[in-house]
């Protein structure tokens, strides 16, 4: 074929311009260390790494979440403790004070210690975080949840709780309700009796203690009434007659697989009322507590009103104890889920990591031996070009 | 014939030859040059002598035709490649693009459902929405460009075809004057001819066909003549009719009205290259951008009014965003104008539509396919008695009130493309940010009852109530644990019992432990209730609450596009289309490159100047002038013998 002289200038041309925008191709390549730089480079490529890289940032956004929940179960945790430390210091206060050798003046004094563990423990119910946001408010965390009204600590926060979504399908809530911590029982908690006796009655009790837990009707509520000081029956929820018995000082009345032993000279009317599982406030309890150690007990009946209410109280402390530590444990419960959820996206975000490497990095291997190619190529078209410029006919003449 | 004269022939012939020879090599980088032989032929009729028949133009109008069309299809490749190289570009930015700011805005909206009270995290929010509203409406602002851009091109382009084709015709008629006169064929004429049809089909495609005489006519590709022997007919660039920031090309008819073409007109050439572009990818990512940017806002502001902001108050819309826009076609007989609005944005779609106002009927179809809506939306008339077409996630409101709508009207909608620009979060105000979502039940108690509502929770697709609702307990059964709750919740709330629909919904069967959901609400029953209690259920707005933060962080899972896709999704598939057909067309861009590089090599192995060949021929016609010489001088020397004898 006849071949022009622009044809031979214009092909080898061209085909230096096709190696070199290839060895740029490259050149970019291993500059940004991308095989996918546009996404016209592998389109799938490009449109997956998107796909990819959101589910990189969601994952990330749990991991974030995780990280604000640790935070607030950690402090809840630590405070927690400390609840849990001084409902104990209390229960050891209720010990020494059912000493009936105590004079009112030494009861005045457990009195007062017990007033500075009240403050305190009130203290760490309104607790706030770095953000000045209540611990135990719920998702009122605006305003003090514990306020004290007429003397008496009531509660004003929520009672639902925020949660994160610290996973993909892992809603969970970070912190509890002061009124779940404070003032809820655990399923399992103790019967608490409180007696409600005439001024001159010295009956007391000891009790309720259990006998049998699977008998019928264990786990509700019951009162026991004197119809007259020598008779008792005890009816329950409903009013129904459950017991009708003659009194015994010191002889254990059982029933419905519990007993409770009374001592003392009963009145008519006097009434004793037995109930599990109760919501009480820790404030509340202590709050009697406290007016009954700084009552003066300087007759038999008003020592065996003391010594009633302590029995409530400790009753009612160690259920708030168990209370508190059963949250203690679902938070360190979910502490640990974090750490397992953690590991687990970590995991997820070191694959996502990988993915998207294999859709848009660079092999340098292949990359560098390209490279050379393409420089080997692009140098030879140069090469071809300058020999074909002395080419010519005319420089021979 | 003597020899001087047989010489001289010789000679005059070899100087025609070695001016054409030089013509040649001075021609060699002239674009549109044609090579020239010169033709020798023997004398007559009494022979001997040499003559030049002629200095023929090597031009093979075959070739040049397949070179024409092959070239017309590359530089539409090239334009075309040119324009949706900068889209490619734009989306490869992987650190600044849209994807990251949306995941940057879905992140902060994580950190607020950390601390919803938090003022930093509030603000945070605000500055993100900031961030991302402005790149959707720098992305789209950069599109417009883009389409400014390309009308500047087509108006550029339409001017110099017009001086083309001009040149053309007056080419047509010098050609035809020149024969005449001297009854030679003007070479270098003929080449600026060739050359200018060629350069015409670059800019779009022609069709030539060449009249009796050699007078060149060239049509458009859908027949109508741009050069008729020497009368040119003129393109114009004008506004659409039916969308007036479009630039489009109008022809000029001999009869002296004005036709627009469509788009389709245009295939090759720079003008088709950049026709198709701009139909083909340029139009739908910018209605893809806007189809994202109207489901993150509406999809958003729905979440957002289902929550409390930080003054107890219901949210706000937080993004705004504009509708769809209407375009009355200008050569409408009638002022009649729609109005349009979104009803349901998960229904719209990225293709723009044409309404037709047909025999008293509205035809809707697609505006790029125009295949006509099936079925076709039902006209309806709305409260002020004005005309409604309802399809696709849009109402459109007829306005007659300037003029009834005539016979023939049409009108253009694109529902998304302008969205991306107007996109724009109204929000600035960190309390107003509605994060919480919060109910509460005020038990209210007869003597002795023990009734409780706990867990009470909003839970996914919530409706908060939008006033109190109250519940009253009646038929307590204590022993069988049941009893039966009414309650005044609005008609149509969606009432389930453990997760079912009871049976009647407004006075619901209950026992204790079970589960009573009102639109989304939640609570669980416990307790021994008596006759005559009461629970109230209300919305109590909580600072600490961020359920409706999760609800919308939840928004980047859903599928708002379209009801399918996700905005990730959405923004993937958009990668996907661009990234695809850049793909595409430099792929098809590289194989015609190559098949145009052929034939030009073919074209130009007839057409061409070699320079070797150039150089052999001038020596050889030197030594032809040569010898041509020493014919005369052996002619002289002869007579001087002849002379010399004496």
């Amino acid at each position: 074929m006849r071949i022009s002289t622009v044809t031979m200038f214009e092909s080898s041309l061209s085909s230096m311009n096709r190696q070199q925008s290839a060895f740029l191709d490259v050149g970019q390549q291993l500059a940004t260390g991308r095989r996918v730089v546009n996404p016209s480079d592998d389109p799938q490529a490009a449109s997956r790494a998107v796909s990819v890289s959101q589910s990189m940032a969601v994952s990330q956004q749990y991991a974030d979440a995780r990280v604000t929940a640790r935070n607030a179960l950690s402090q809840e945790e630590s405070v927690l403790n400390s609840v849990g430390d001084a409902i104990s210091s209390a229960k050891t206060l209720m010990v020494q004070a059912g000493n009936g050798t105590l004079s009112d003046a030494d009861r005045s004094a457990i009195a007062s210690e017990l007033r500075g563990i009240y403050e305190s423990l009130l203290g760490q119910a309104n607790t706030t975080n770095g953000n000045g946001d209540y611990l135990f408010g719920g998702v009122k965390d605006n305003a003090s949840p514990f306020v004290k009204q007429d003397g008496k600590v009531v509660y004003q926060g929520a009672d639902s709780v925020r949660a994160q979504q610290v996973d993909s399908s892992r809603r969970m809530p970070v912190g509890d309700s002061g009124l779940e911590v404070f003032s809820g029982v655990h399923a399992g908690s103790d019967y608490v009796a409180e007696a409600t006796t005439a001024a001159d009655s010295t009956l007391t009790f000891t009790g309720p203690s259990v006998r049998d837990a699977s008998a019928d009707g264990f786990g509700e509520s019951y009162t026991l009434t004197f119809t007259d000081s020598t008779t008792f029956s005890i009816t329950d929820r409903l009013g129904n007659e459950v017991l009708n018995d003659t009194y015994t000082a010191g002889e254990p009345i059982e029933f419905k697989g519990m007993s409770i032993t009374l001592e003392g000279e009963p009145k008519q009317d006097d009434v004793i009322e037995m109930a599990k599982g109760q919501d009480q406030s820790v404030f509340a309890t202590l709050e009697n507590a406290l007016a009954a150690l700084e009552a003066p007990a300087d007759t038999s009946a008003k020592r065996a009103d003391l010594s009633n209410t302590l029995s409530s109280v400790s009753r009612q402390l160690d259920n708030s104890l168990d209370n508190v530590l059963t949250v203690r444990a679902s938070v360190g419960a979910r502490l640990n889920e974090l750490d397992v959820l953690d590991t687990v996206g970590g995991n997820r975000t070191l694959n996502y990591e990988s993915t998207l490497s294999e859709l848009v990095d660079l092999d340098y291997a292949s990359a560098i031996s390209d490279y050379t190619l393409r420089q080997v190529g692009l140098q030879a078209s140069q090469k071809t070009f300058v020999d074909m410029r002395g080419m010519s006919l005319f420089e021979m003449l | 014939m003597s020899l001087f004269s047989t010489g001289l022939s010789g000679l005059s012939a070899a100087q025609v030859a070695l001016q054409t020879t030089s013509t040649n090599i001075s021609n060699v980088y002239t674009p549109g040059y044609n090579r020239q032989i010169t033709q020798l032929g023997e004398t007559s009729p009494s022979g001997g002598g040499v003559q030049v028949n002629d200095i023929e133009r090597q031009f093979n109008q075959y070739i040049a035709s397949q070179l024409n069309e092959a070239t017309s299809r590359s530089s539409a490749l090239q334009a075309y490649d040119t324009q949706v190289s900068q889209l490619d570009n734009l989306l490869a930015d992987g650190e600044a693009g849209l994807a990251p700011l949306m995941q940057n805005f879905f992140s902060s909206l994580e950190d607020l459902s950390g601390a919803p009270s938090d003022p930093a995290a509030r603000q945070g929010l605000i500055g993100s929405a900031d961030t991302l509203t402005a790149q959707f409406r720098a992305f789209d602002s950069y599109l417009d460009d883009m389409q400014s851009g390309i009308n500047g091109q087509i108006r550029d382009e339409v001017t110099q075809i017009n001086n083309t084709t001009d040149q053309l015709a007056k080419l047509n008629r010098q050609i035809s004057l020149t024969q005449a006169k001297t009854g030679d064929i003007p070479n270098n004429l003929l080449n600026q001819r060739d050359h200018l049809v060629a350069d015409l089909s670059e800019r779009m495609d022609v069709k030539l066909s060449i009249q009796d005489g050699g007078t060149y006519n060239l049509t458009m590709a859908n027949g109508q003549p741009l050069v008729a022997g020497n009368r040119s007919y003129s393109l114009e660039a004008v506004a659409s009719s039916s969308d007036p920031t479009r630039t489009v090309v109008a022809y000029n008819d001999p009869g002296g009205s004005q036709i627009e073409l469509g788009e389709s007109t245009f295939e090759g050439g720079t003008l088709g290259g950049l026709m198709t572009f701009r139909s083909e990818t340029l139009d739908k990512t910018q209605s893809q951008v806007g189809q994202m940017a109207l489901a993150l806002a509406e999809g958003f502001n729905e979440q957002h009014r289902a929550g409390q902001d930080l003054n107890g108050a219901q949210g706000q819309d937080f993004f705004a965003i504009g509708s769809p826009s209407v375009f009355s076609n200008e050569k409408n007989a009638s002022d009649a104008s729609f109005s349009a609005e979104f009803s349901d944005f998960s229904a719209v779609t990225t293709s723009d539509y044409r309404i037709k106002y047909e025999s008293g009927d509205f035809v809707v179809s697609r505006a790029g396919s125009k295949q006509p809506l099936d079925p076709q939306p039902a006209v309806e008339t709305d409260a002020d008695g004005n005309k409604t077409l309802s399809f696709d996630g849009m109402t459109l409101t007829l306005d007659e009130s300037a003029g009834a709508i005539a016979e023939g009207d049409t009108f253009l909608i694109q529902p998304t493309k302008n969205l991306a620009g107007q996109l724009e979060n109204v929000i600035h105000d960190t309390s107003k940010i509605a994060a919480s979502a919060h109910v509460k039940v005020t038990p209210s108690l007869q003597t002795g009852s023990t009734l409780a509502a706990s867990s009470v929770k909003v839970e996914e697709g919530f409706a908060l109530p939008a006033s109190d609702i109250v519940m009253t307990v009646s038929n307590a059964d204590n022993a069988a644990g049941t009893f039966t709750l009414s309650h005044d919740a609005p008609t149509g709330s969606e009432v389930l019992v453990n997760g079912e629909v009871p049976a009647d919904p407004a006075n619901v069967q209950l026992s204790t432990g079970d589960t009573l959901s009102i639109n989304g609400v939640s609570m669980t029953f416990s307790g021994k209730p008596i006759d005559g209690d009461t629970l109230t259920l209300s919305s109590d707005p909580s600072s600490g609450d961020n359920r409706n933060a999760l609800a919308l962080q939840n928004l980047q899972h859903g599928g708002l596009v379209e009801g399918k896709a996700s905005l990730s999704e959405a923004y993937a598939s958009l990668v996907s289309d661009v990234g695809n057909r850049t793909n595409v067309v430099q792929a098809n861009l590289s194989a015609q490159s190559v098949l145009t590089e052929q034939l030009t090599a073919v074209q130009q192995s007839e057409s061409g100047v070699n320079l070797d060949e150039e150089a052999a021929n001038l020596i050889r016609f030197q030594q032809f002038y040569q010898a041509n010489a020493k014919v005369i001088q052996t002619g002289s020397t002869l007579l001087d013998t002849i002379l010399g004898i004496r």
